[in-house]
């Protein structure tokens, strides 16, 4: 306990305060219930907001995904808000732990630097092309289009999954046979100190350009399905690119947040995020994104893959479910 | 090679504006949230109005409207940083905003360093999220 305070102060002060203001919020509550809430079911419904988000982002961190991708399908299976809303609090949950971890792994030197900015301007166009796309494609296609893609989506993340299973401890730090001259042009290379080896860990990324394509297309399905590309970016980096796993992880955060800050602001201006619903959540992504960087750099390589396998079946199994409902009209009850 | 390389200077400019920026977003957040809930009067939307609206699946638009009779326009909580849900608002704004000066810092950076392409790159991504910030494209 006295080594992770003495690693990151701010995380301790800032958790104690969030319990204080808490605290402080339940002793002087003035807000009257109504017919639907009374004070104690508003100020649980808070604070478990707030608790459930920290856990969340742990997991988001380690695994180098958005929050978003947990954090959407269990509101819309367990509450009654409104999609839109929790869409648009949703790229909080999958920006903020993205946001806070971004200092940690830079100074550490787990996120690269050149890798972040090579991947930001195709996800970033991509992600409004698909934003657009999504428009245009439901007015001409409907819902078959949409749940075509969504099962053709799902089938290949189990693909994506089973390349991590199958590849084994070698997707943790690839070895790529050759180095295109594009990426050699475009000097893709850098080194960490590993902390779980106890060793510095050199890579030269690979298919630079194929990757280019590629980040534009996950940016495209994640802004034409609000999916988020985080279930995406790590596979990219780490299977094709041949970047070390624990490194794919932790630049894909920092990317989630720079792709996912141009997408909020229209929500916030147009009022679509209302800050009671989205601060407790914002609040525990950054406590949750603290603790998360903390733990990545000490873990092993081989649990980020773990973590990342049952994350992408989990996704994968709702695409397909959802796919199949819109296709053939049936209910099938996934998460 | 044994010892720990240093990570560059531009990536230390990025991550730090983030990382502090966002931590100061967050206290600002924590500062309107004590607010809300203990003055509900100095806030832009009646709390429980707005925790029960949301509870029984009313649409954003659907709140605002029947709180103010309209949708805001822009920004709303900068004309309104007394108040608490504003103030939350506001700390959100802060950390979401952090992205813009350390996509420029780094870019001046990556110029020092040599690294022009990467140093456009930054500046794009930083234009990008400026344009979106000031309502200039939107992603619906």
């Amino acid at each position: 306990m006295r080594s992770l305070f003495r690693q990151s102060p701010e995380l301790f002060i800032l958790s104690g305060l969030v319990i204080i203001t808490y605290a402080a919020i339940a002793l002087f509550w003035n807000v009257p219930g109504t017919e639907v809430l009374t004070p104690t079911k508003m100020w649980f419904i808070i604070v478990l907001s707030f608790l459930f988000s920290t856990f969340i982002a742990i997991i988001a961190v380690i695994a180098g995904i958005g929050g978003g991708v947990l954090f959407t399908p269990v509101m819309l299976a367990f509450t009654s808000i409104d999609t839109l809303l929790i869409r648009a609090t949703g790229l909080v949950v999958a920006m903020f732990s993205g946001l806070i971890s971004t200092g940690p792994f830079m100074r550490k030197g787990l996120a690269d630097v050149k890798i972040v900015f090579f991947c930001s301007v195709p996800i970033v166009v991509g992600a409004m092309a698909g934003a657009f796309a999504a428009i245009y494609l439901a007015n001409v296609m409907g819902a078959t289009g949409d749940a075509i893609v969504r099962l053709a989506l799902g089938l290949v993340l189990v693909f994506i999954a089973m390349m991590f299973i199958l590849g084994g401890s070698k997707t943790e730090y690839p070895q790529p046979k050759k180095i295109d001259s594009f990426s050699k042009k475009m000097r893709l290379y850098s080194a960490y100190w590993e902390e779980s080896l106890g060793k510095v860990v050199e890579f030269h990324a690979t298919r630079g350009l194929l990757g280019g394509f590629l980040f534009f297309a996950v940016g495209f399905t994640g802004g034409f399905f609000g999916l988020g590309g985080g279930w995406a970016v790590v596979p990219v980096l780490n299977l094709l690119m041949a970047v070390p796993l624990k490194v794919a992880a932790a630049s894909s955060g920092v990317l989630l947040a720079m792709g996912n800050a141009a997408a909020i602001w229209p929500y916030i201006t147009k009022g679509s995020l209302l800050p009671l619903l989205a601060v407790p959540w914002m609040l525990g992504q950054v406590v949750g994104g603290i603790l998360g960087a903390i733990i990545l750099v000490k873990i092993k390589a081989g649990f980020v893959r773990k973590v990342l396998i049952v994350i992408l079946f989990l996704t994968s199994f709702k695409l397909i479910a959802r796919g199949l409902e819109g296709l053939f009209g049936i209910n099938i009850p996934v998460f | 090679m044994t010892e720990k390389p240093k990570p560059p200077f531009s990536a230390l400019i990025y991550g730090e504006i983030v990382y502090w920026g966002t931590l100061a977003g967050c206290l600002i957040s924590l500062i309107g949230t004590f607010i809300t809930f203990v003055f509900p009067k100095k806030n832009v939307l009646d709390p429980a109005y707005v925790l029960s609206s949301l509870w029984t699946g009313k649409t954003a638009k659907e709140i605002w409207v029947g709180a103010l009779g309209a949708e805001p326009m822009g920004h709303w909580y900068l004309s309104n940083l007394s108040c608490g849900d504003a103030l939350q608002m506001f700390g959100l704004a802060i950390g979401v905003f952090t992205i813009i000066p350390a996509c420029f810092g780094a870019s001046l950076a990556l110029f020092k360093e040599k690294q022009t392409v990467y140093a456009i790159l930054a500046f794009i991504a930083g234009m990008i999220t400026t344009l979106s910030m000031l309502g200039l494209f939107a992603i619906k």
